[in-house]
């Protein structure tokens, strides 16, 4: 942004909000130049907001749209951060709003099982809270800690309840959102179901802050559970866990979410010595209901040849979750994650492809216990994690590999992101994934939404 | 502090992005910079649920050094505390003399070098807070109980350079702990004992051998110690009470058992632990320098406590670290909260007497 520009915009955003929720000095913008996502090694510093704001309430983000509207600034609306896409990355430049202060919860309806919540409330704040009111909203995606609510909408964000309760695409009962010209929309009633409109709270299901800025969500909440339950079961590998897997998605029986995996050291949780397959499986209901479906799943595993972990090391297994999401990653330092989906049918030989062509040819490999894993129930995803590849050309090594990942997954009717969303990392992929008539049908989507492509330019799709 | 202000720029993420953008030139250090190093209570709470197992807090102060080292100004609260230190060997610019006020019962008891046993040791603001001297009067009298061999430095005491040290004041520091140890080790004493969590940590981790040989003792461990041995007997007390963990006496020096240990010893007294306790335990806000630099947001960090300590319906909650005694009973009077702020030594003398009397 030019110097005379930013000053007049920068003044205007003080009278508006006050300085201190306006923030310019390097020290304090630096961080927001990037997410997770893995950029252009010699390019980490390349991008920077001009300015980064700090609103509190749906008036102020109005405001803040209505300044950045009359010049034409880019937007980029931001939640805890975790985005692994590149989706808040400030490519050209511009106000990066930051709703991390807009964490209130307006309201908590316990007759009509939703909350209304500003999006800037974590998915973990927002369980404790519900809690207190004896009720869940059952998002428990890895990055739950940090990751907020209306970071999670706007990813399509995943949920290890995913298969009970949904994700939270499923949740989103009406969105209050401030469109690219400043005006506000209330996407419709808070109600679940309903036949009348457009289902326009979807349209902003992981827009990645393209089309508006989302200030408000009513989201469907359940009462806490009478009973929980889990069981985790050790297999000599993936392949032998994954058997199990397939035998409980077709039997009908009803869990929250469930993993297959191959563990790397499984001993800690009482792992038989050779056995590093693992299966997990939730359960959340009435009493009788859960003691009967853990008992229908103890059978499959004693048919498949799974030895169960104790109770004790289950709920110990269970209970560290969240703790594996970032850790991990800082400690590798250099690595990246597939949430690809792909058909049951060919996830053998998508993984062949994955780790014996395209992982030999870049050089990317496994993380130790993440070569395969596979999310158990109607959300699919086939995912590992895998180092980056080293050396001279390393970063073109990488996208490459990515690209040919994508036509993989994609050429097998699957999708290149279930729950990671597009940001700039895949958005020349999803080209493989939608006809052109979609395509366009999107575009149109945006340029009515957002004419001047002010909301979070460059990512997902192009305008 | 990150969870009161919200602003990234200020959460252990930021400051690492912050502190590797200027080590590569990106960014220059200035005085912004140095208040995000400074907003930052060292208390270690996010390490203990840090997947990814970062050490902000031994970062953070190694940033702070390295700021005033490139030559970005003191924050002007904090180049008080230092010039005061270097002027009066204290933060608090007292006289020296003023350093034995709170022990005028306890005169006699100045250690002689060579002869007394263990060396109690104050610090600068059990000694010099007058809302605080009840403590190291009640530390004293419980040694006098158990039949301790015990004396004390009174003005001769040095600063141990905690403050020093929590403000980056490297120098100064190094300064204040050579002459502090010289002091101790001219004692001959093998034996320290301090109430103060400041002091503890400091002196048992930031000496860098200068006080090898030495046993260091926390109040709270010297006091269960003389509970074990049968030389303190305990009267009862029917109270609901709780305990708030110091930053430096848990997580930074993994003193947990201890106070707790010696409230579970005392008959009819209910411990309830807070939701947060023990590695989760919730910081009370005045550490670090963020006391003196951000009071407000101290205040705030410290309301919160008391309000998990409420929640317990507990009458008294219990303590060991001036510092916390001092944030958590003034958050306490601000929330209006009728829970009892106690320093444990305090509690302890008033319901203990010696082995085969009564108090």
């Amino acid at each position: 942004m030019e110097s005379g520009v930013l000053e007049a915009v920068k003044k205007s955003l003080i009278s508006c909000l006050g300085e201190t929720k306006v923030l310019w000095k390097k020290p304090d913008i630096v961080l927001y130049r990037k997410d997770t996502y893995r950029i252009k090694f010699d390019e980490d510093y390349k991008y920077l907001p001009d300015l980064v704001v700090l609103p509190e309430t749906t008036a102020e983000v109005q405001e803040i749209v209505k300044v950045a509207a009359e010049r034409r600034i880019p937007l980029i609306p931001k939640g805890g951060g975790s985005s692994r896409t590149g989706m808040l990355v400030p490519i050209h430049g511009g106000i990066l709003v930051d709703t991390i202060k807009m964490n209130r919860v307006i309201e908590v309806s316990v007759p009509n099982l939703y909350v209304t919540v500003q999006p800037g409330v974590t998915l973990k704040e927002l369980e404790e809270h519900l809690s207190e009111h004896n009720l869940a909203l059952n998002q428990e995606q890895g990055s739950l800690r940090m990751a907020t609510v209306g970071g999670s909408i706007s990813t399509s964000g995943f949920s290890r309840k995913h298969q009970k309760y949904g994700t939270i695409a499923d949740r989103v009962m009406s969105l209050e959102v401030v469109l690219a010209d400043g005006r506000i929309l209330r996407t419709g009633p808070k109600v679940l179901y309903t036949s009348t409109g457009y289902r326009l709270h979807q349209l902003f299901v992981g827009a990645e802050g393209t089309l508006g800025i989302i200030t408000e969500a009513t989201l469907r909440v359940e009462p806490l559970p009478e009973a929980k339950d889990a069981i985790v079961a050790f297999y000599k590998g993936f392949w032998e866990a994954n058997e199990a897997a397939q035998r409980i998605m077709s039997s009908g029986v009803t869990f929250t979410g469930g993993e297959a995996y191959e563990g790397h050291d499984m001993s800690s949780y009482g792992a038989p010595p050779g056995l590093n397959g693992l299966f997990y499986v939730g359960f959340e209901g009435i009493k009788g209901e859960v003691e009967a479906e853990v008992e229908f799943v103890k059978k499959i595993v004693a048919d498949t040849g799974g030895v169960l972990a104790t109770h004790e090391n289950a709920s110990r297994f269970m209970g560290m979750y969240s703790e594996q999401w970032c850790g991990a990653r800082t400690r590798t330092k250099s690595e990246d994650v597939l949430t690809t989906y792909v058909p049951m049918e060919r996830m053998v030989e998508f993984y062949d492809i994955l780790w014996n062509k395209i992982g030999k040819k870049y050089g990317i490999s496994p993380l130790p216990g993440e070569k395969y894993g596979l999310d158990v129930g109607r959300y699919r995803i086939v995912a590992g994690r895998f180092f980056l590849p080293k050396g001279e050309g390393a970063y073109e090594k990488y996208q490459s590999a990515l690209r040919e990942i994508a036509e993989l997954a994609t050429g097998m009717g699957g999708s290149v992101s279930s729950c990671h969303g597009v940001g700039i990392q895949h958005k020349e992929s999803i080209k493989l994934e939608y006809s052109e008539i979609a395509l366009e049908t999107m575009r149109a989507i945006k340029r009515t939404l957002d004419p001047d492509n002010i909301m979070n330019p460059g990512k997902k799709i192009d305008a | 502090m990150y969870a009161e202000i919200l602003e990234e720029s200020i959460s252990p993420k930021g400051r690492n992005e912050l502190i590797r953008a200027i080590s590569k030139g990106i960014v220059e250090p200035d005085e912004r910079a140095l208040r995000i190093a400074f907003s930052c209570l060292l208390c270690r709470r996010d390490e203990f649920s840090c997947s990814a197992q970062l050490k902000n807090a031994d970062v953070t102060e190694s940033f702070r050094r390295y700021l005033l080292e490139r030559g970005v100004p003191m924050l002007p609260e904090h180049d008080l505390l230092a010039k005061n230190l270097a002027n009066y060997g204290n933060p608090w610019g007292e006289s020296k003399s003023a350093r034995k006020r709170w022990a005028k019962d306890f005169l006699t008891k100045r250690f002689v070098n060579g002869k007394t046993g263990t060396l109690f040791y104050v610090g600068c603001t059990f000694s010099l807070d007058r809302t605080l001297q009840e403590s190291p009067r009640a530390l004293a009298s419980i040694m006098q109980k158990a039949n301790e061999d015990f004396g004390l430095l009174l003005d001769d005491e040095l600063c141990c350079g905690s403050t020093a040290k929590r403000i980056g004041a490297a120098a100064l520091f190094d300064k204040v702990r050579k002459l502090n140890s010289e002091k101790i080790r001219a004692t001959g004493t093998k034996r320290i004992v301090t109430a103060c969590s400041g002091c503890f940590k400091t002196l048992k981790q930031d000496y860098g051998g200068l006080l090898n040989g030495i046993e260091i003792l926390h109040s709270t461990e010297y006091i269960a110690l003389m509970i074990e041995q049968g030389r303190l007997k305990l009267d009862e007390l029917p109270k609901k009470v709780t305990y708030h963990d110091p930053c430096h006496l848990g997580r930074h020096a993994g003193v947990y058992d201890a106070p707790r240990w010696i409230l579970s010893s005392i008959p009819r007294l209910k411990l309830i632990e807070m939701r947060n306790s023990r590695e989760k335990s919730r910081c009370c806000g005045g550490g670090a320098g963020v006391k003196t630099a951000y009071p407000s947001i101290s205040q705030k960090v410290a309301v919160k406590r008391i309000e998990e300590a409420d929640k317990t319906g507990a009458d008294m909650l219990v303590t060991t670290c001036p510092f916390c005694m001092q944030t958590l009973k003034s958050a306490a009077q601000e929330s209006g909260s009728k829970i009892e702020v106690i320093e444990l030594s305090v509690l302890i003398d008033r319901i203990s007497h010696p082995k085969g009397g009564r108090k």
